[in-house]
């Protein structure tokens, strides 16, 4: 069963089409969320939640409709918001606890629930501390422990790792990590930082300016595309022309001489070719795409 | 933490990772139960329980100087061996109506305005309750925190009378009757003050704008009412006092407890008590139906 399914989900305000007519069907797992700042990752994530209203479309998150049975489906999810958002003044487990009662859990299950997941997101020692004396990694640990309190079968996670140090960071992406495969709890994670999708996201949603560019697989993503790329130390243009003239599709962009493959790969021609001119030869290898390359295409040519 | 299991044959090939997590197959109990942890948490709040020591001293020193006349009427009464009734129940608010005000501007930051402050509207209109549910619930806490301040004094009030007299049993056996007035103005003292001061604080995160703004909310009717109705003192301004909540209260109180209106800016005005309750309870509800407004629209 898909987590989310939206028909032309739309979210306009006064001059700003902030989500135009997304159509997705996300299944469960680890989704990064991608695109730049203000391309409607936030906005996505409010409507899916229920938080504020779309202008068209429709949309289910876990079969739940987010138009009518908003109440119902908010039991089920969980959400980080990207702000601060923390009770300062509280303790965590005091926090934890209460915002399990929110959720709807009897008082002593949100006491016990509070302390397992505080373990979980490793704030066990410091949960009687008050969070006003918290560092950034510590207090969106606790902005985590209670998107999870109430057990959620998908957890929206609004820049997990904003303002973090590169050591908390990694701590965070490692809890999002096990959050995701060793509960088996769905998550979706907005963020514009290409790196940390690589890291623990097993599907991807890009979306820019409003728009969906593409979902699907992460493994989609990162496969091999139909060039080849031959690497020398000098004169790329010259076994470009040289390659040309056997007939294949060539490109040089530095030293790179970038060959589109229909077929079997000619590695001999080439081998021979750089041998024939006398070049040093770095690497003959198979492209692979990176996410940036996504940003790079025109939106028409990238929607899946 | 992480445990090898057993058999140890095994253990090199699997271990049991304690996560300190489990799913939860328990009960949820729904929007009832969620809107009560609210209620609760913020009415805990208001009072400093469960917060640093520094966030008691207000509400406790303005607790204490409510019921000074209160107490003053209880030692009094133990000290004098004649039946002194010298602070009547009818009067009290008179006496406080500034506490009651200054009150209102402690506690309504803390109840409504904190979540605003921490921006944790989020996490909550993100959970089971309803934006509706949430301001309700929090209307029902600041209510509730205000009859500390309305209830509270009357209640030692009607006991330290009773204790004054030869009588105790005698005494409430006749005065029984004070019993409705005494709740029923604390209960609509307290949803009047309560809906006006949480209506104000809900427009501003700011502490000390919400505070200020909820004491002029209050003190500044009072002013221009005393004006218009008591120095001026026209027929055509006497409408006047209907704009102050603090008057309607005293005019409302004065009317339920069977005395006479005297020497106010209600008793100037001269419309019947009646429309003095009728006035509290529309201004309960314009103000209510703001904050319903308020919550409806405020960004989460």
């Amino acid at each position: 069963m898909s987590v989310v399914q939206s028909t032309g989900l739309s979210k306009h305000y006064p001059g700003v089409r902030a989500l135009d007519d997304l159509t997705i069907e996300v299944q469960p797992g680890i989704v990064g969320l991608v695109g730049a700042n203000g391309a409607g990752k936030s906005t996505l994530i409010k409507l899916l939640l229920g938080l504020i209203p779309p202008t068209a479309g429709e949309a289910t998150v876990l079969g739940y409709d987010i138009a009518t049975q908003g109440p119902l489906l908010r039991q089920h999810v969980g959400y980080m918001p990207e702000h601060d958002c923390l009770p300062l003044e509280m303790n965590a487990t005091e926090f934890v606890a209460h915002m399990a009662q929110i959720s709807g859990l009897p008082r002593t299950a949100a006491r016990e629930r509070a302390a397992e997941t505080l373990r979980h997101a490793g704030l066990f020692e410091e949960r009687y501390r008050s969070m006003a004396g918290y560092s950034t990694g510590m207090r969106q640990r606790a902005k985590l422990a209670q998107a999870l309190v109430h057990d959620p079968e998908l957890v929206f996670l609004d820049e997990p790792t904003n303002g973090l140090d590169p050591a908390g960071r990694d701590e965070m992406l490692d809890l999002v990590a096990r959050t995701g495969r060793g509960l088996g709890i769905s998550l979706i994670m907005a963020t514009h930082l290409l790196g940390e999708i690589e890291r623990v996201c097993d599907q991807l949603i890009v979306i820019d300016g409003g728009r969906l560019l593409h979902y699907g697989p992460l493994s989609e993503f990162t496969e091999r595309t139909q060039t080849l790329d031959v690497e020398v130390t000098a004169d790329a243009e010259r076994l470009g022309e040289r390659l040309r003239a056997h007939g294949l599709d060539v490109t040089v962009e530095g030293h790179h001489v970038l060959v589109s493959l229909d077929g079997a790969p000619p590695f001999d021609l080439i081998r021979d070719t750089v041998v024939e001119l006398g070049l040093g030869l770095v690497r003959i290898q198979q492209r692979r795409r990176t996410l940036e390359d996504l940003f790079r295409l025109a939106p028409e040519a990238a929607i899946a | 933490m992480t445990m090898p299991s057993t058999p140890p044959a095994e253990a090199s090939a699997s271990n049991i990772y304690d996560l300190g997590y489990r799913r939860y197959e328990g009960e949820r109990l729904g929007r009832r139960h969620a809107v009560l942890a609210l209620y609760r948490e913020s009415l805990r709040g208001a009072f400093g329980l469960g917060r640093s020591a520094a966030s008691k001293v207000a509400p406790a020193i303005l607790i204490a100087i409510a019921l000074v006349p209160a107490l003053v009427q209880l030692i009094i009464a133990a000290v004098i061996p004649i039946e002194a009734e010298l602070i009547r129940a009818e009067d009290y608010y008179g006496l406080i109506t500034l506490v009651l005000a200054l009150f209102c501007g402690v506690v309504a930051p803390d109840i409504v305005g904190r979540d605003q402050r921490n921006r944790s509207l989020t996490l909550y209109f993100s959970r089971a309750i309803s934006r509706t549910d949430y301001a309700l619930g929090k209307l029902a806490a600041m209510t509730t925190a205000m009859l500390a301040i309305t209830l509270a004094p009357q209640v030692l009030l009607f006991v330290g009378n009773a204790l004054g007299t030869q009588d105790f049993g005698r005494f409430v056996a006749d005065e029984w009757t004070q019993v409705f007035p005494i709740v029923f103005t604390a209960a609509i003292g307290s949803t009047l003050i309560a809906s006006i001061g949480a209506v104000v604080a809900a427009q501003t995160p700011q502490r000390a704008f919400a505070t200020v703004g909820i004491i002029v909310a209050f003190v500044l009717p009072l002013f221009i009412a005393s004006i218009l109705v008591q120095e001026i003192g026209t027929e055509v301004l006497r409408p006047a006092v209907f704009i102050s909540p603090l008057d309607l209260l005293d005019g409302t109180t004065v009317w339920l407890f069977g005395g006479t209106l005297e020497e106010s800016v209600a008793a100037e005005a001269g419309f019947h008590p009646a429309a003095y309750l009728a006035g509290c309870l529309v201004i309960t509800a314009i103000a209510v139906g703001l904050l319903l407004r308020r919550y409806a629209k405020v960004q989460a």
